[in-house]
């Protein structure tokens, strides 16, 4: 990819599917859930019966407007459901309900930080509400089909081709996906194909202002691998007009594994999906009154906590949009901030770096983190209290991470009782300095290295529990008054 | 005066008569039907109803007027647990997880299921000629059809194995019927009734048609079937009709000084026996006092073209659904999904649905969309716009129901064009979404029923409904006080 970056210009443009976490399916009133047994969360509407009629879930309406307000999308007071007719066992009625002609939403935009981190805006061209399919299982001769996802309210965000990198469309994906969470109207859980991701790809030789032929790649389901995908589309397209032949407009698949693109289908054979006004609803209505209610319920958005912790914790940029990536985390994060008595730059450091860490390793949400933080909060105070070191702290840390216990438990667990108490560490360091003289004359002569080892013993005599500060300054007092 | 509900209704109250007695008569001519009327008697299902009816009427009174009283649906409203077929082999074995709408609010009203009646399949023809359960005859005369496409429901009221039936309208499906068997026959304004449950043909297009010997019983129907359903996105909130009480005070007197619009047009395109007959009808109601007055309809026309662009593009997307995958009929020789979609589809539907669905299908494809379907919509807004013109000069519009009398069986024309042409009368409340009234008039050079139609103002059902029965009142089909 790195050579084709040279000679070629690329435009990427992404569309975002992102079920919304309503209490009960778009069109009737059937529970939402991965966890049920096959077919167990399927009623005679969202199965498609016969004589069945969808009743819209205005809750569904809510949250695509509550996203649209958040991405400076216009809101479109009349908007309406279109029917897209294709066939597919997943889709019992035969036809899907979507927003083709006036969708719910316009012209909108997030604010993005690009590869030289500086802010991008990447527009926002509509937002529609659209139901989801059911899902398929190929096994052999036969297919599998499951319903329970069947009429769960999606939206669809469409970008505009502004991205031009693969890590700009990875942080565009990472936004969107926070604010949905933020705002609560999405699960998110990529995994559970809460958020799915279509990229359009293509690439056109530098300087020229005529863009290339599109691909769109279908259904990726990670962040990472949206970047895997664009970069091998990037290679395959670059490989294609390096030889002088023409990229074709298909449609492909993108295998994370082998990290191979293959072709679902082209052009030629698309479908028709012939789309019309759907007959079964009448015209989606958001009055003033309700998009301004729905602006007053907006929680704070990520941009602005950005901002606020910068200043309200005097933490660095960087730590701010890591911490607020998460609704979750940036939470978690002013609770240790608040109960820390300490720098909050430090309880940022522990939860970027320890934190995290123990999370992404066992794959743990940080709203499940076995410690909690308050917890995390009373281990820092002891360090910043000179109770523990900062080495002790991550040993206690792991203890407490790993056994789901709390800090003042696991640091009196260990027997670790940090000394500070400078008398009884100066009766310590005589004694050391007594039972040693051939070395006090050595330090005495200028040989500073001796220092250490004087160090090591009264670490030694205080079983690791001596303030090292504390017995640094003490050590060197004593050593002093022998110059004398 | 003709037997109706209103009286059954008193009769029951007054003990002179059970619901058994009545749904055992019923029964017995369902079920020696010479007409065909019936797809499914559902004798069970009647005898149980109809001593529950007899033992709650003894113990607390009657429920609603429909208490009791023996009914048919046409078989595009699904009943739960009882085979609902649409009168296509591609249902041939469906039985609903569910009810709809209508069947629930008959069941809560207590009224008696004597069976489903046949119908052209997916309500699609003007004859029931079209179903895959065979034709349905005219009772009054078994060389005729009983129109279409609810002539099952038409059938089974005239045959007397139903006091009323619940037949749907998309484009004159419970219109044409009644008048080819001398019923009353209503089609609410759209929105009016839930389809919730209703097999659709044309969403935009469909209503719960109720058929009945008179208005007043329609009246008794419409009270139970029009209370707000959450379930159906584009029924109206405008609360269940209470209108029995307000018809038993009126009389004929009612007609006086109603404004009835009149477009010569339309009448001078039937028959000569029908046109008579037609101007025989509005004499009788200058008679009775209704003021006549000319009004211009000039985009009707338009309508038969309109109309068969909307409905087919909307059915071929609601019959998407019959795929043979999830229920009904599975013709899978090949076993691939392909193949299953074609075998099923080829093997379960009939000519006629074919037929519109392809037509659908076409009007909808990309490059042809704006010439068929979206011409189609702007017209259908002209002939909304003709009516809410006339409707500023008159109460409401006075129209045929159909140039002639009921067709031989057989016979139809082999041009399809010529065959929609029958519909030209009744399309255009459909596309306008208009409540109509199909009243009994007279009777064509043949000897079989003719009469016209009223079409009123949007939501003005209670409107027509008043007028249709101080109509019946002058025409001598009915008393004052209904008894």
């Amino acid at each position: 990819m790195e050579a084709a970056l040279k000679k070629y210009d690329v435009i990427i443009g992404l569309e975002v599917h992102a079920q919304l976490a309503t209490n009960a399916k778009a069109w009737c009133n059937c529970e939402i859930t991965t966890h049920a047994l096959e077919n167990t969360k399927v009623c005679e509407v969202c199965s498609g019966h016969p004589g069945t009629l969808p009743a819209l879930n205005k809750r569904a309406v809510e949250f695509a407007v509550k996203m649209a307000l958040a991405t400076n999308c216009a809101v479109n007071p009349l908007s309406y459901f279109d029917r897209k007719n294709y066939f597919y066992p997943d889709l019992p009625k035969g036809y899907q309900i979507t927003q083709f002609e006036i969708p719910i939403a316009q012209n909108g935009y997030i604010a993005i930080m690009d590869d030289a981190g500086l802010e991008k805006k990447i527009r926002i061209e509509r937002i529609q509400i659209e139901e989801d399919t059911g899902k398929s299982t190929h096994e052999g001769e036969s297919s599998l089909i499951n319903l329970n996802r069947c009429g769960t309210p999606l939206i669809e965000i469409v970008g505009c081709p502004d991205i031009r990198t693969p890590l700009e469309a990875s942080s565009y994906l990472k936004k969107l996906h926070s604010v949905l969470t933020y705002l609560g109207v999405s699960h998110g859980n990529l995994q559970e194909g809460n958020f799915r991701c279509d990229v359009n790809v293509s690439i056109h030789p530098k300087g020229s202002d005529k863009w290339g032929t599109r691909t769109e790649t279908k259904n990726l389901n990670s962040f990472r691998n949206v970047e895997k995908a664009i970069e091998a589309e990037i290679a395959r397209q670059a490989d294609i007009l390096d030889r002088g032949e023409k990229v074709i407009q298909q449609t492909l698949n993108f295998d994370a594994e082998a990290l191979k693109i293959t072709v679902l289908r082209t052009k030629s054979d698309a479908h028709d999906y012939r789309y019309f006004p759907e007959p079964d609803l009448i015209s989606l209505v958001v009055t003033e009154a309700e998009k301004e209610k729905w602006r007053s319920e907006l929680p704070e958005l990520p941009e602005a906590k950005v901002a606020r912790f910068i200043s309200e914790y005097a933490i660095p940029l960087y730590d701010a949009d890591v911490l607020t990536n998460d609704k979750n985390l940036a939470n978690y994060f002013e609770v240790v901030a608040k109960a820390h008595k300490g720098e909050a730059k430090k309880a940022s450091n522990w939860i970027m770096v320890e934190l995290l860490r123990l999370l992404n390793e066992f794959n743990i949400g940080v709203e499940k983190s076995p410690v909690v933080a308050l917890e995390l909060a009373s281990l820092l105070n002891a360090i910043h209290e000179g109770r523990i070191s900062g080495k002790q702290a991550k040993d206690v840390f792991i203890k407490m991470f790993d056994e789901k216990k709390g800090a003042d438990a696991v640091i009196s667990e260990l027997g670790l009782v940090q000394i500070s108490d400078t008398g009884a560490l100066e009766e310590v360091a005589r004694k050391i300095v007594d039972a040693n003289p051939t070395q006090v004359e050595q330090f005495l002569s200028g040989k500073d290295r001796v220092f250490g080892f004087f160090v090591g013993l009264m670490m030694k005599e205080t079983k690791g529990q001596a303030n090292p500060q504390v017995a640094n300054d003490i050590m060197k007092k004593v050593l002093d008054s022998k110059k004398e | 005066m003709t037997k109706n509900i209103y009286k059954l209704h008193s009769d029951l109250k007054g003990k002179k008569i059970s619901s058994l007695e009545l749904t055992k008569e019923c029964l017995k001519k369902a079920l020696a039907s010479k007409n065909n009327s019936f797809i499914s008697v559902t004798e069970e299902v009647a005898l149980i109803e109809a001593k529950l009816a007899d033992e709650e009427i003894a113990k607390g009174g009657l429920k609603s007027t429909l208490h009791g009283i023996p009914y048919s649906l046409k078989d595009l409203f699904i009943t739960k647990g009882i085979r609902t077929t649409a009168g296509s082999k591609i249902l041939f074995n469906y039985v609903p997880p569910y009810d709809g709408y209508v069947s629930s609010a008959f069941k809560k009203a207590g009224g008696v299921l004597i069976g489903k009646v046949g119908l052209d399949e997916f309500g699609m023809g003007s004859t029931n000629e079209n179903s895959a359960f065979g034709i349905v005859k005219n009772p009054l005369n078994n060389n005729k059809v009983p129109g279409g496409s609810s002539g099952g429901s038409a059938a089974s009221v005239a045959e007397g194995s139903s006091y009323f039936s619940m037949g749907t309208d998309t484009g004159g499906s419970s219109r044409l019927p009644a008048n080819f068997c001398g019923l009353v026959g209503f089609k609410p304004s759209y929105g009016r009734v839930s389809r919730y449950g209703q097999i659709a043909y044309a969403s935009s297009l469909d209503q719960a048609a109720p058929m009945a010997n008179t208005t007043l019983d329609i009246a008794c129907v419409m009270e139970q079937i029009t209370a707000k359903d959450y379930h159906d996105g584009t029924n109206v909130n405008l609360g269940a009709m209470n209108l029995v009480t307000e018809l038993l005070s009126l009389t004929e007197a009612h007609i006086k000084g109603k404004k009835i619009g009149v477009s010569k047009d339309l009448i001078d395109g039937c028959a000569a026996d029908i046109k008579a007959e037609l101007n025989k009808a509005l004499d009788h109601l200058k008679k009775a006092g209704a003021e006549l007055v000319d009004v211009s309809l000039p985009n009707l026309k338009h309508c038969v073209p309109a109309y068969y662009i909307i409905a087919t593009c909307e059915a071929s997307s609601n019959l998407s659904r019959y795929d043979g995958i999830h229920y009904g009929l599975r013709k899978a020789h090949k076993g691939n999904l392909e193949d299953t979609y074609i075998e099923s589809r080829s093997y379960g539907f009939g000519d006629e649905v074919k037929k519109r669905i392809i037509l659908g299908t076409f009007s909808l494809s990309s490059g042809y969309y704006d010439a068929y379907y979206t011409k189609a919509c702007k017209v259908r807004r002209l002939i909304y716009n003709d009516f809410i013109e006339s409707f500023k000069k008159c109460d409401m519009v006075f129209s045929p129901v159909c140039a002639s009398t009921a067709f031989d069986i057989g016979v139809g024309p082999s041009d399809p064009v010529q065959m929609y042409m029958n519909d030209l009368y009744t399309i255009p409340a459909n596309l306008a979404g208009l409540p109509a009234i199909a009243l009994p008039y007279g009777k064509g050079a043949d000897g079989m029923p003719t009469g016209f139609q009223l079409i009123g103002k949007q939501f003005g059902d209670a409107e027509l409904l008043k007028f249709g029965h101080a109509f019946d009142i002058s025409n001598g089909r009915m008393t004052v006080g209904g008894v």
